[in-house]
């Protein structure tokens, strides 16, 4: 995309809502959100442990609610290409596809609960692994 | 596909409400010029032909009133809070011919549907539209270049189909 592009490129998007599936599915607004979950999870463990400062509190309220958000957005996002995006020759080709896509929902679910770094990064590779086959079934 | 039939549920809120103080709602607030959202992507078919999925479009944030029936608007869907766009089918004060019996829209409500009825999410599932949940009138259309230019409002528009 040319800089000119980029810039008259409206930065938000109106849904012109539709019941019928439009065959638009990306998975990348999921592995933003799972990024984002990771990336939360970093800031709130370099918030100090003792005498937060009230700007250090906000700042975690902060971390948390976008945290617990992005978390969602992935569930979200997974759930519709699970359902909507992928058919059964998808599933026959990936036989671990609804296994795979269970685990990313109750990942993400921890993550939500949880500030945890490991599960935190563990929801970026599966959601990057579930992404990766998306894009082999656009080939 | 799902069922387009408008819930009964949304009638009772406002209708009945005087609309005498419609005429003097400001229409024009520098916050909103200043807080607004100017452009917005188009995304989904549910206004095609008139929109499609790809179209730039400029907006006017700046009003806080529902523009005049045929207008498209862009709005925070009501249970989602995605952006929307659609068309204004009815205004404040209208009637609405729905499944229940007829629906009288309260002073700051607008029904809202999409030009392609049979796919469109619209006022037929979320009923009447608040005017808090406006975000602005979409006037203009500057990419693609194949199709720049105004975007026509559509007088013919009758609020009950």
């Amino acid at each position: 995309m040319s800089p000119v592009t980029r810039w008259l490129k409206p930065a938000t998007t109106a849904y012109a809502h539709c019941d019928v599936p439009c065959g638009i599915y990306d998975p990348h607004q999921a592995e933003l959100a799972a990024r984002t979950v990771a990336r939360m999870v970093e800031l709130i463990g370099q918030l100090p442990k003792e005498n937060a400062s009230e700007a250090d509190r906000a700042k975690f309220v902060r971390c948390i609610s976008i945290k617990e958000q992005h978390a969602e957005i992935v569930k979200h996002e997974i759930q519709v290409i699970w359902s909507d995006y992928f058919k059964p020759e998808h599933v026959e080709r990936y036989p671990d596809l609804h296994d795979r896509t269970w685990k990313i929902l109750k990942l993400a679910s921890k993550n939500k609960q949880n500030i945890d770094a490991a599960a935190a990064a563990e929801l970026e590779a599966a959601v990057k692994e579930y992404a990766d086959i998306f894009w082999s079934t656009k080939k | 596909m799902a069922d387009h039939s408008v819930e009964s549920g949304a009638g009772g809120r406002s209708s009945g409400v005087s609309v005498s103080t419609v005429g003097r709602a400001p229409t024009f607030s520098w916050e909103r010029a200043r807080d607004g959202t100017w452009r917005v992507a188009v995304a989904e078919e549910s206004m095609a032909p008139a929109l499609v999925a790809g179209d730039w479009l400029l907006l006017d944030p700046t009003s806080g009133r529902w523009p005049r029936r045929g207008s498209v608007v862009v709005f925070h869907e009501p249970e989602t809070g995605l952006l929307a766009i659609k068309r204004v089918a009815a205004g404040p004060g209208d009637r609405v011919r729905i499944s229940a019996g007829i629906l009288r829209l309260g002073p700051d409500e607008a029904w809202l549907l999409g030009d392609n009825r049979a796919v469109s999410v619209d006022s037929r599932r979320y009923g009447p539209v608040p005017v808090d949940a406006l975000v602005g009138r979409a006037w203009f259309r500057y990419a693609p270049m194949s199709r720049f230019g105004p975007i026509p409002g559509r007088g013919d528009l009758r609020s009950d189909r």
